[in-house]
Order: structure tokens, then C-alpha cells, then sequence
């Protein structure tokens, strides 16, 4: 029932201290939450790509997530430096569903900040939820390294309830994967984002 | 009381319940342990006033419908009548998301411990932690919008036993009228805790 009184504290929090505060709140929570799941390392991407379908990562605590390891990300000089990452389901789909099935209609303070977020930081959102969940995976990212280096994540694209798709253009242009791909994999996923190795040389076609 | 039948939400994600707890935690950090209270209070008496009111024509009907997940007092979690108005829940609906929060973070915040003192001395001496006074609160407040035959339904909680094993039992001037009213002797309290969550009483005044 936590998730669902959640819900009702966003619409306090709103009311409060704005959509942009819970939007504060919401980064400021996925950073502790990823500082405090702590460090790891991998000696390669096979060994992080492995833990990632055992569920041994930080990234696990989201629920299942497929690592798309034909869809390697390469560098200048043609070097994988890292993949792409797919959720079938959005970790607030149960959510979303819970709520309709205990209060009815999920609450107009949700889309605010979803709104607020994709004017103002990334259009990508479809949910308050959203605001947290990039902001921990950019934190966690940061604790992760494979061959020593640590990770960067880019959240790709991402599907709503009602089946609409948002893509970031920005972060697509980085790792210079085609749109067309992005969206064929939108059929099957709901979540798509990239994990690189920070500081890469990538290419631009 | 238990059955095939019993409908229930789907689950939700445990990812949502730990950055809820992470939620909790930070705000715990700006109102301290007795706001945290006042607000937990108040998220669990606005979801109960946000999910729609019952009535029901006998105290059979709103058993059937409890034992089915049909009532709000039912909506989160599996209750089982042990006799009319002793209630048990075997499992806590906050074990999934707690587990998820030991095995990727690690020991519970205590601000989780310190609220549940606050509450116990001002409210009732039965949470063991936070996650009890949103528990308790909503049983309270949702109990009030069911009506039996005309009559509202009230609720009492008896006893509560965290994962661990902990237990706290309500006050012992008021425990032997409460377990007259549900139909229990203590030591019957005392079988039920080994294989429950929580003890709780409903009756209609």
C-alpha cells in the first residue's frame, strides 16, 4: 500500500511546494538511494552484461531488465563501450494499476510533475516516477565500472500507459543509434536506455 | 476464512516501496521523528478518505467480501477471519518492499524505529515501525467508511509482529477487553502470532 499512498504524498507535496520542488525532492531521493546501494565493478562488459540478467546489479532493485547485446554502442575507433538496456514493464505500471483498482483515477498531480519535468529538464516523462528513476540510474552509473571505468546512462526512450512513445533525440545522437531501431524496440519494451562508459570517444556519423 | 477466491490488486513494484522508504527518510531529515508522524498520519487518513465507502446488509456480507479482497480494510492486503471480528493478516503487505531494502541497501533507516516510538507513546503502542502507523491509520480511517447494516464498522488493532520476529501488543489495561470482543483467549493470541502478521479486531458499534 506504500506505492499507493505514495501517490496521495505527491499530491501533498505539490500543494506544498510545487511541481518544480517534488521534481527537487524526487532527484535529491534517486541520488541517496543510488549512494546508498554503493560501489561495483566489472572486470568486462560480458561479466556486467551477465550480473545484469542474474540480477546482481544496482540496476536490479528496478526489476527485470534485458540487456540488448546486439545492440553494442561503439566508439571513434570502432571499440564497444557499452549497450543498450530494456524493461519490458515500466517499474510504476503495477503501480498505476493498484491504484485504479483501490481509489479509482490516478492523480492529476502525477502528470504535473511529469509535465513540469519534460518542459524543463528532459521530455521523456510519463509519470512523477520518471523523475526519479533517471536520476537514480545517472547516480548509479556512476558507481559502476567495467574495465575500470565508470559508466555513464542515457535513457533512450521510454512508452506510457496509454501507449504513446517519447525518444530523447539528444541522448540518441550521442550513441548514433537509428530512431527506426529505438522505436521497433519500444514495441516490446517500455524503458530503453543506454549504458556507455563515461568520458567515450563515440562516433558522429 | 481463506480461499482460491480471495481477488486481488496486482503487486506492486518493491522498487517503488524502497524509494518511498528513501521518501520517508528524507523527509524525516527536514521535519523530524514527530512530523514524520503527523504526516505519516495524515498519508494514510487521505488515501482511506480517497477510496470509496461500503455498505453492507450483514456482517456475513462484509466478511465474504473482506475474504475476497473486496473491501477497502482488504484491498492491501490477505485477511482472514479467525472468528467474526478477530482479523489476521499472515503476511505483511511491507515484507516485499523491506526485503527488496535489505538485500540492495541494507539495515533499515532507524528513523523507521524512532516514529513507531513516537506513535506508541501518543497514538497506540502497537507499530513496530513506520510502515505500521500508515498501516494502522488507514485501517482506522477506512473502517469508518464501511457501513454494516447501518452501522459503522470500528477497528482496534490487538497485536503486530515485524519480519524479525519483534511484537508489539496493545496496552495491557485495554488487551483483555479487546480479546473478549474478538473472540480470542491469550494464549489463541499468543498461536496466532506464530503464524501472523497482525491481530485485529472489527466490530460494529
Amino acid at each position: 500500500m506504500l506505492d499507493v499512498a505514495l501517490v496521495s504524498l505527491i499530491e501533498d507535496l505539490i500543494e506544498k511546494a510545487g511541481a518544480d520542488g517534488v521534481i527537487e525532492f524526487w532527484q535529491r531521493v534517486g541520488e541517496n538511494l543510488a549512494n546508498r546501494i554503493g560501489k561495483e565493478a566489472y572486470m568486462g562488459w560480458t561479466s556486467f552484461n551477465v550480473a545484469v540478467r542474474e540480477g546482481r546489479t544496482a540496476y536490479s532493485i528496478e526489476g527485470d531488465v534485458t540487456p540488448l547485446t546486439d545492440m553494442a554502442i561503439t566508439d571513434v575507433d570502432g571499440d564497444v563501450v557499452g549497450y543498450i538496456y530494456a524493461m519490458k514493464q515500466c517499474c510504476y505500471l503495477p503501480t498505476i494499476l493498484r491504484v485504479r483498482y483501490s481509489v479509482g483515477e490516478l492523480s492529476r498531480a502525477d502528470k504535473a510533475v511529469a509535465q513540469e519535468y519534460n518542459e524543463n529538464f528532459h521530455n521523456i516523462a510519463w509519470c512523477n516516477f520518471c523523475v526519479f528513476h533517471e536520476r537514480f540510474r545517472e547516480e548509479v552509473a556512476k558507481n559502476i565500472t567495467v574495465s575500470g571505468n565508470p559508466l555513464e546512462c542515457l535513457l533512450i526512450a521510454t512508452r506510457g500507459f496509454d501507449g504513446e512513445t517519447r525518444i530523447s533525440g539528444k541522448n540518441l545522437a550521442k550513441i548514433n543509434i537509428n530512431s527506426e531501431h529505438v522505436r521497433a524496440l519500444l514495441r516490446n519494451y517500455e524503458c530503453v536506455y543506454a549504458l556507455i562508459m563515461r568520458g567515450s570517444r563515440l562516433r558522429e556519423d | 476464512m481463506e480461499g482460491p477466491e480471495h481477488v486481488r490488486v496486482p503487486e506492486s513494484n518493491p522498487f517503488v516501496d524502497v524509494a518511498t522508504h528513501l521518501f520517508l527518510e528524507d523527509l524525516a531529515s527536514k521535519v523530524g521523528t514527530g512530523g514524520l508522524n503527523n504526516y505519516l498520519i495524515s498519508l494514510a487518513n487521505n488515501l482511506a478518505a480517497r477510496m470509496p465507502e461500503e455498505e453492507y446488509a450483514s456482517w456475513d456480507e462484509f466478511l465474504e467480501a473482506m475474504k475476497r479482497g473486496q473491501s477497502i480494510l482488504s484491498t492491501f492486503e490477505e485477511v482472514r477471519a479467525v472468528t467474526p471480528n478477530c482479523m489476521v493478516t499472515p503476511h505483511s503487505p511491507f515484507e516485499r518492499g523491506w526485503r527488496e531494502y535489505a538485500k540492495r541497501i541494507g539495515a533499515f533507516s532507524k528513523v523507521h524505529k524512532e516514529v513507531a516510538e513516537y506513535y506508541n507513546a501518543k497514538v497506540r503502542p502497537t507499530a513496530v515501525n513506520s510502515l505500521h502507523i500508515i498501516l494502522q491509520t488507514f485501517r482506522d480511517a477506512a473502517s469508518r467508511r464501511v457501513k454494516v447494516a447501518g452501522r459503522p464498522v470500528r477497528y482496534e488493532q490487538i497485536a503486530t509482529v515485524w519480519v524479525d520476529g519483534e511484537r508489539k501488543l496493545a496496552s495491557p489495561d485495554r488487551l483483555p477487553a479487546l480479546l473478549k470482543r474478538a473472540g480470542i483467549t491469550r494464549t489463541r493470541l499468543g498461536m496466532l502470532l506464530r503464524n501472523n502478521a497482525e491481530v485485529w479486531l472489527l466490530y460494529s458499534e
